[in-house]
C-alpha cells in the first residue's frame, strides 16, 4: 500500500510540474469562467427583468449567479476529456504497453496524470474560492461544514467523471476511434449536468431522466452543497448514491478494460 | 488579380480532393462527426428551449428568430470546420517543432497554405441539411424571406466567416511571439462563445466592444438579422468594413510573425 501510494504520489509531483510550465492555460481557464459567467448574467439579467420576480425556482438573481459561478468552477476540474483523448491516443498507437510491461495501472496513472496537470487549476481557482464569500456574502460556502462537504463532493465529482471517461476510452480496443464520443460526451455535459443551468431550472421531465444517471453528481450536488441548496439530513443519502456510482463506473470500466486487453493487438508499436 | 485568384482556386481545389480521399479512408470520422453534431446542435437548443420557457423573446429575438439564429450559427460552425478548423489549430505545432520551415519553402503563399491547406470533407453533409433546414424553417416560420434580405445575407455570412478566421488565424499567430501556445484553440473557442448568443443580451460597452475590436456578434448575430428583419444597411456597412479591416490586418500580422520565428530551433 505504502508503495502504491508513493509511486502514484511522484506521479501527481511530475504532472505538477510540468503543469507550472504552462500557467498560462490557468489565464484562459479564468477567462473561460469570468466570459461565461458574463454571458449567462446578461441572459438571466433580461429575464429578471421581463418577469419582474425576486425568485425563479427558489433562485433570487444573485444566488443563481454564485450557483453558475461554482458550476462552471466545478465543470472545468472534473472535465478529463483532455486525458481522455490522449489516452485513446495511446491506445490506438500501442503506447499502451509501456503500462503492461510495467507494474502500473493505466487507470491509475492517467487518473494521477489528470490530478496533477489540474493542479494549476485547483491552486488558482482555490484562491477565487476564498473570495466567494465576499462576493456572494451569504450564498456560498456559509460554513465549514458546507466547506468540507464541497470538497468531499467535489473529490467524488472529480473521480465519477474520470471513470465514466475511462469507460468510454476503453472501447477504443474494438471501435479504435472513440473520440467522437468523447467529446459528444463533453458537449452534452454542459448543459446535462448543470454546468450552464441549474437542473433545477430544466423541465421536470428532463430532470426526471438526469435523476437516473450520475450526472447531478458531477456538478449540481457539489455546487447544490457549497450553496446550501440541501439540507445535511440529505448529504448521507446522496453521497451513498454517488459513491455507489463510482462504484459502479469503477467496476463496469475495469471489467470493460479487462475484455478489451485481450482485443489488444499493439498494432500501432 | 484574375490569373492569380484562378490559380489559388485551382490549387484549392487539389486541396480538396487531397483531403477528400484521405477521409474516405477513415469512414468512422465521418460517422463520429455527425454524431458530435447532432449532440452540438440538441444542446444548444435544449439551452434556449429552457431559456425560453422563461421569456418570450430575448430583446428582439423571439423563440423562432432564435432558432434561425442557431442554424445560422451552425452553418458558419460548419462551413469554418470545412474550410479552416483542421489547419489553424495546427499552426502552434508547426511553429514548435520548427515544421513550418516545410511549409515557408514551397512556391505558394505560405498564410493561403497554413489556412487551406487541410479540408474537412465530411463537413458538407452538415452544411447542406442545415442549408436545408434554413430554408424550409424561414418559409415556414416568415413565409418566405426577400431575395434582397438573402442577398445580404450571403454577403454578411460570408464576412462573419471571414471574421473568424481573421480572429483565429491572430490567435494561432500569438505562438510567434509565446513560443507555446497550444491552448490558442481553447481560447478561441471561449471567445467564439460570445458568438453564439443572440446579440441583443448585451448591450453598453460590451455591445461596443464585441462590435469593433472583438467583433463576435458579426459572426452570426447580424447575418441573422439581415435575413429576418429589415436590412439594416448602416450595420451591413460596418460589417464590411470590419471585415476588410482585419482581413488586411492578417497578412502583417503573419509576416511580423514569421520575423520572430526561429525555425527548428525554436
Amino acid at each position: 500500500m505504502k508503495n502504491y501510494v508513493i509511486k502514484y504520489t511522484y506521479i501527481i509531483k511530475m504532472a505538477w510540474i510540468h503543469a507550472l510550465e504552462y500557467k498560462a492555460n490557468l489565464y484562459v481557464g479564468l477567462f473561460a469562467i469570468f466570459s461565461g459567467l458574463l454571458i449567462e448574467y446578461l441572459i438571466w439579467k433580461q429575464i429578471f427583468i421581463v418577469q419582474d420576480v425576486e425568485y425563479i425556482r427558489g433562485f433570487s438573481f444573485r444566488g443563481l449567479m454564485a450557483f453558475i459561478f461554482l458550476s462552471m468552477i466545478v465543470g472545468q476540474l472534473k472535465s478529463s476529456w483532455v486525458t481522455s483523448i490522449e489516452m485513446i491516443d495511446e491506445i490506438r498507437t500501442g503506447e499502451l504497453n509501456k503500462y503492461l510491461i510495467r507494474p502500473i495501472s493505466f487507470f491509475s496513472y492517467n487518473l494521477m496524470m489528470f490530478i496533477g496537470m489540474n493542479s494549476i487549476y485547483y491552486l488558482g481557482y482555490s484562491v477565487l474560492l476564498c473570495f466567494f464569500p465576499f462576493f456572494f456574502p451569504g450564498l456560498i460556502l456559509v460554513s465549514i461544514l458546507n466547506i468540507i462537504g464541497f470538497i468531499l463532493a467535489l473529490i467524488v465529482s472529480i473521480y465519477l467523471s474520470y471513470s465514466i471517461y475511462f469507460i468510454m476510452v476503453c472501447f477504443t480496443f474494438w471501435l479504435h476511434e472513440v473520440r467522437a464520443l468523447v467529446i459528444a460526451f463533453n458537449i452534452s455535459n454542459l448543459i446535462l449536468s448543470g454546468q450552464i443551468i441549474p437542473l433545477k431550472m430544466f423541465p421536470a421531465s428532463i430532470v426526471s431522466i438526469i435523476h437516473f444517471t450520475p450526472l447531478p453528481f458531477l456538478v449540481d450536488f457539489p455546487v447544490g452543497i457549497a450553496t446550501n441548496q440541501y439540507s445535511i439530513d440529505v448529504w448521507a443519502e446522496k453521497f451513498l448514491f454517488a459513491i455507489c456510482w463510482c462504484l459502479l463506473m469503477t467496476i463496469i470500466g475495469k471489467i470493460i478494460y479487462r475484455l478489451g486487453i485481450k482485443q489488444y493487438g499493439a498494432y500501432g508499436a | 488579380m484574375g490569373p492569380m485568384v484562378l490559380k489559388k482556386v485551382k490549387i484549392w481545389k487539389a486541396f480538396f480532393s487531397n483531403s477528400l480521399t484521405r477521409d474516405m479512408e477513415y469512414k468512422s470520422n465521418l460517422i463520429g462527426s455527425i454524431f458530435v453534431d447532432i449532440i452540438y446542435y440538441g444542446i444548444h437548443y435544449l439551452f434556449f428551449s429552457i431559456i425560453y420557457s422563461y421569456v418570450d423573446a430575448l430583446g428582439v429575438f423571439t423563440k423562432e428568430d432564435v432558432i434561425i439564429f442557431l442554424i445560422i450559427t451552425f452553418l458558419s460552425d460548419s462551413v469554418y470546420m470545412f474550410l479552416f478548423s483542421s489547419n489553424l489549430h495546427g499552426l502552434n505545432g508547426l511553429i514548435v517543432r520548427g515544421d513550418l520551415d516545410f511549409m515557408l519553402l514551397k512556391p505558394i503563399n505560405a498564410q493561403f497554405l497554413i489556412s487551406l491547406r487541410y479540408v474537412r470533407s465530411y463537413a458538407i453533409l452538415s452544411i447542406i441539411i442545415l442549408i436545408f433546414l434554413l430554408i424550409k424553417l424561414t418559409n415556414d416560420f416568415y413565409g418566405g424571406i426577400l431575395f434582397f434580405n438573402w442577398i445580404l445575407f450571403i454577403i454578411s455570412f460570408i464576412s462573419g466567416i471571414t471574421i473568424w478566421y481573421t480572429l483565429d488565424f491572430s490567435i494561432s499567430c500569438m505562438t510567434f511571439w509565446f513560443r507555446q501556445f497550444s491552448m490558442g484553440g481553447w481560447l478561441s473557442n471561449e471567445l467564439l462563445k460570445f458568438s453564439r448568443r443572440p446579440d441583443s443580451i448585451y448591450g453598453g460597452i460590451i455591445r461596443k466592444v464585441l462590435f469593433t475590436a472583438v467583433p463576435m456578434i458579426l459572426i452570426s448575430s447580424i447575418p441573422a438579422r439581415m435575413l429576418i428583419y429589415s436590412p439594416n444597411l448602416k450595420i451591413f456597412f460596418i460589417q464590411i468594413f470590419i471585415t476588410i479591416l482585419f482581413f488586411i490586418l492578417t497578412p502583417i500580422l503573419w509576416r511580423n510573425g514569421l520575423i520572430k520565428y526561429e525555425s527548428a530551433s525554436s
